[in-house]
């Protein structure tokens, strides 16, 4: 097997070996979707929003893609203070193969945190088709790959502070989660803070996947722009990060 | 392997200063030093975890800096602190090593079973690496590196954490490598690790290269290098003194006038005369116990301090 993929599969297997946490952030999902979601469908009543369940569930996702892909960042830094990075750096794989097997962990990581959810919301809401679960999926994980770029491209900041890079990790998230359409549509948004909510990867990735499963498109951002958006967050992102692999982090300070 | 005017800073640190040196091929060349010398640093940059700020190194002719990843390909390192991996049994965790190498997927196995039995960890194969003991872990990390056997292999305080008997095995496999034709490179500060493996020392100080040679020729070069300790049944004669440092050496009596402890140059020569001149004296011998210097006492006379003393 290609070097490139033996890592990857390496790491998958790390996720599967803590599978306890995996059931675990499924049967949460389950957990959220069932009372909140029954709840907030029943306290939100607009003709516009025709089902309110099916829109939390989706949104849903998308948080919890965005965990997935702060999780493959966050890995990412535990793995440089935790000693594990200078052993990969050490392997015979060039340090793009390194970040290519890295994204290609992303992309399994978050089929399999958001895959099953993903089905199960589709299922529960009676919308299941093979088709839309597959563009879904494909939108979810672009997202997830962008976040993990984003969260990796930060990473530099932990080689000089763990404390800081963890202080703006969760103030960004913060601020990327409460400032997106992920559980309101955009024109739902107050007008003082919807212009900001335009700068959030989690808008273009909520409005992509609620488009390809069907919803109505006048409450979404045009499906294009949000499909370039998240590619090109994804793309820029992880060369972003391909050149700080490359160009800044080391493995270790040694003495 | 070499190392062109290598230099390494971190911030105002400088933590290698140009070094230049080589290792020859199938030899055991080991950097010794005390913590903070640049040991770790120097391997981390050969293996090119680390980018030097200035200068460059070669394994086997591919420049580090610019072809790390033929360098990665051709090497293997056991690093100072276990890298595992905690929800990973040991065996899985060299497979995938022996893997990412390209060892035959044939022979894979039985050769991780064999390393295993050797470095006594087959009984911990169904353990977790956050199961294993210090000396486990360690044994683990070596282990990678002889499922691999590289062209070029690095260790970096191979047996701290691990038991004499386990000291010894690792010791016993990485002359084995040697002889089945890696290159390898040890880091340590343990003087007696040092006299067991290396065919040729390196002290490093403070990230520059002291001295290299060999380990007789660099107990050679210190003046007074050998010690002679001389017990006599009653306390000596001044006249027997003066005598004795006619002899040349360094001499030092106990309190007591009975014990005597002479630096000199060359044992074989000095001892004979001593005792010609004792027995002239009529001062009579009871012990005399020899003793070659340490690597200890090389680093002393070249550094001007101990390896136990800090940098």
């Amino acid at each position: 097997m290609n070097r490139v993929l033996t890592l990857a599969s390496f790491n998958v297997s790390q996720i599967v070996a803590e599978r306890a946490g995996l059931f675990l952030s499924w049967a949460l999902f389950a957990l959220q979707f069932g009372i909140f979601g029954s709840l907030m469908s029943h306290l939100v009543q607009s003709s516009k929003v025709q089902d309110y369940f099916f829109f939390y569930g989706v949104g849903l996702m998308v948080i919890t893609v965005f965990d997935t892909g702060s999780f493959v960042g966050r890995r990412f830094v535990e793995r440089a203070h935790e000693g594990e990075l200078p052993y990969y750096l050490s392997l015979p794989i060039s340090r793009r193969g390194f970040l290519e097997s890295q994204a290609i962990y992303g992309v399994v990581a978050t089929l399999l945190r958001a895959g099953p959810p993903l089905i199960g919301v589709l299922a529960f809401t009676g919308r299941l088709n093979l088709l839309g679960a597959f563009f879904a999926l494909i939108s979810l994980t672009t997202l997830g790959l962008g976040i993990s770029g984003i969260m990796i491209s930060f990473s530099f900041i932990a080689f000089k502070s763990i404390d800081i890079y963890n202080a703006i990790i969760a103030g960004l998230s913060a601020l990327l989660v409460r400032f997106s359409t992920v559980f309101y549509p955009l024109s739902f948004i107050p007008s003082f803070y919807s212009p900001i909510a335009v700068f959030s990867p989690l808008t273009y990735g909520s409005d992509l996947t609620r488009w390809v499963l069907g919803f109505d498109p006048n409450l979404l951002l045009n499906p294009i722009l949000a499909a370039v958006v998240v590619t090109a967050i994804a793309l820029g992102t992880l060369s972003l990060s391909a050149g700080i692999v490359d160009k800044i982090i080391e493995g270790v300070k040694a003495a | 392997m070499e190392t062109l005017s290598l230099s390494k800073r971190y911030g105002k640190t400088d933590a290698l200063r140009e070094l230049n040196f080589t290792v020859d091929e199938g030899e055991i060349m080991v950097i010794l030093g005390p913590n903070g010398s640049g040991k770790t640093t120097l391997l981390m940059t050969l293996c090119t975890i680390l980018k030097p700020t200035s200068g460059t190194a070669k394994v086997m002719g591919i420049d580090v800096v610019k072809d790390g990843t033929k360098v990665r390909e051709v090497m293997g390192i056991a690093f100072q602190e276990a890298r595992g991996f905690w929800r990973h049994k040991p065996s899985s965790i060299l497979k995938f090593h022996a893997s990412m190498f390209d060892i035959d997927p044939v022979k894979r196995q039985n050769l991780i079973e064999q390393t295993m039995k050797e470095l006594e960890l087959w009984e911990s194969r169904d353990k977790l690496f956050m199961h294993l003991s210090g000396g486990q872990a360690k044994r683990l990390e070596t282990a990678k590196v002889l499922v691999q056997r590289p062209k070029l292999a690095i260790f970096d305080e191979p047996t701290s954490q691990v038991d004499l008997r386990g000291k010894r095995k690792i010791w016993d496999k990485i002359r084995e490598l040697r002889d089945q034709g890696s290159t390898v490179i040890v880091a340590t500060n343990e003087v007696r690790e040092a006299e067991y493996l290396a065919d040729r020392v390196t002290i490093l100080h403070k990230g520059t290269l002291v001295v290299r040679d060999s380990i007789p020729k660099l107990k050679d070069a210190i003046a007074g290098g050998d010690v002679v300790e001389v017990g006599f049944e009653d306390p000596v004669a001044d006249k027997l003194v003066e005598d004795l440092k006619n002899l040349g050496g360094i001499l030092t009596m106990s309190p007591e006038g009975n014990q005597l402890r002479a630096n000199v140059s060359k044992a074989e020569d000095w001892v004979p005369r001593m005792t010609s001149a004792s027995y002239n004296t009529g001062a009579k011998i009871s012990t005399i116990k020899i003793t070659e210097p340490s690597l200890d006492d090389v680093f002393l006379h070249f550094t001007g301090k101990s390896l136990e003393e800090n940098p």
